[in-house]
């Protein structure tokens, strides 16, 4: 595996930028418990008994691999659930926009229904896709600086 | 010596080296399971923890206070006018929402008009959706404070003296308790303690919470939105597009050989018996 120390500098700046990422997405979410179910129904997708529990447990499962992030435990496995989750989410939006309903991505709070002039399909998957990047990297290269993962192997 | 003692020494040392290879290997390999096994727990323990404390902390979809007056099997609707005139116009609307600005501004006289005639009733879903887009209280809080002045029997006349006020919808106005309370001295005799007291402790406030939760179940997707008797009719009916000279023809022909309901005050109260629609 190729891993010099610029490439560890480089997936230590990905680890932290693609935490925040989560923690920001997560805390956005986690307030109002009836918006972050609102922001699920929007897709309409998912039947109604998944609304509330994709809802309640989404800003948990965002803010817990931000946390592991942050401190670089477990780097390749929560890169590939981090990635995961970004195609389910790009998923999700191509098909809101497939569909041509008008919908918020709910991504950093917010959601639901808006006007059809105020969607941003393609500003969300654009965005969505560079996050996607960093976790791939993660997921080829997860020896990153400073990281528990990294302390262990030496220990 | 022989060369094939050396080769016994060698092959005896490489084959050490590859037992402690292949040790260190399955020492790492034990170590990443054990760390992708933590990883995994931590994910598992903060969704279950998240659905949980999510749920503690959602306001109920039945509300256990609500206003007075209020009607629909969750008590989620504030009626306005006659309880038994022969329509009804459903209202969804949000305090903070422009299109109900300009919607109340061409038929707040119309529909106050056809009320106190006893053609049509209405019923309101003030609902509180536009603080979650743009931020802010001003839906919520409003909300709070028309549920207050239906306690108070003057509902009508403070939503349209809130609507008449509007604020552009970026501006939080009616986010702050003091607006709506200084708002409230142009309706006689609403700016009472009781009235002031319910729009500060935002009494209504998981009342306000269950009409948006109706609202986000029932397929609607903006405000206004208007049903007259079961029929949607903004912004167009059929093919006919709403207008306050429509919306009267409209409610005659609903309301053809019907008998006209009860007219009193325009701020006489529906009793919470009435009948759903």
């Amino acid at each position: 595996m190729l891993s010099g120390p610029a490439t560890e500098w480089i997936g230590l700046a990905a680890r932290l930028g693609l935490a925040v990422v989560w923690g920001w997405a997560g805390l956005a979410k986690v307030a109002d418990p009836a918006e972050a179910a609102q922001a699920v129904r929007a897709y309409e997708i998912l039947p109604e008994s998944l609304v509330k529990p994709v809802g309640y447990g989404l800003p948990f499962l965002e803010l817990a691999l931000a946390l592991l992030l942050l401190i670089g435990l477990g780097t390749r496995l929560v890169a590939a659930v981090s990635a995961l989750l970004l195609l389910t989410f790009i998923a999700g939006i191509a098909s809101a926009w497939a569909r041509g309903i008008s919908i918020d991505c709910g991504c950093f709070g917010g959601g639901g229904a808006i006007d059809a002039s105020k969607t941003e399909y393609f500003q969300e998957i654009l965005r969505d896709s560079g996050f996607l990047l960093l976790a791939l990297w993660l997921v080829f290269r997860p020896r990153t600086k400073f990281s528990v993962d990294s302390w262990l192997a030496a220990a | 010596m022989s060369d094939k003692n050396r080769e016994g020494k060698r092959t005896a040392r490489e084959r050490m080296l590859q037992q402690r290879a292949a040790d260190e290997a399955r020492g790492r390999r034990k170590k990443q399971l054990i760390v992708g096994a933590v990883a995994i727990a931590v994910i598992a323990a903060a969704v279950v923890t998240g659905v949980i404390v999510q749920n503690e902390r959602s306001t109920p979809e039945t509300p256990t206070a609500t206003p007075t007056g209020t009607i629909g099997e969750k008590n989620l609707v504030i009626p306005s006018g006659a309880a038994d005139a022969p329509s009804v116009l459903t209202v969804y609307e949000d305090p903070r929402c422009p299109a109900c600005g300009s919607f109340e501004q061409s038929f707040v006289q119309t529909v106050n008009e056809l009320q106190d005639a006893g053609k049509l009733s209405v019923n309101y879903h003030i609902v509180s959706f536009i603080d979650r887009s743009l931020g802010g209280k001003g839906s919520k809080y409003g909300a709070n404070a028309l549920a207050c002045a239906q306690d108070a029997g003057k509902f009508r006349a403070y939503h349209d003296v809130l609507y008449k006020n509007q604020p552009p919808e970026t501006a939080d106005t009616y986010g702050d308790k003091a607006a709506l309370i200084d708002l409230a001295k142009q309706v006689p005799g609403l700016d009472t303690p009781a009235f002031r007291a319910c729009v500060n402790d935002n009494t209504y406030g998981d009342w306000v919470s269950a009409v948006q939760q109706d609202f986000d179940k029932s397929g609607f997707k903006s405000t206004p939105t208007l049903t007259l008797n079961g029929t949607p009719i903004y912004p167009k009916k059929g093919d006919e597009q709403i207008s306050p000279e429509n919306l009267v023809k409209w409610v005659d022909e609903a309301n053809q050989g019907k008998k006209l309901g009860t007219t009193g005050s325009p701020a006489a109260q529906a009793p919470s018996a009435a009948a759903t629609p």
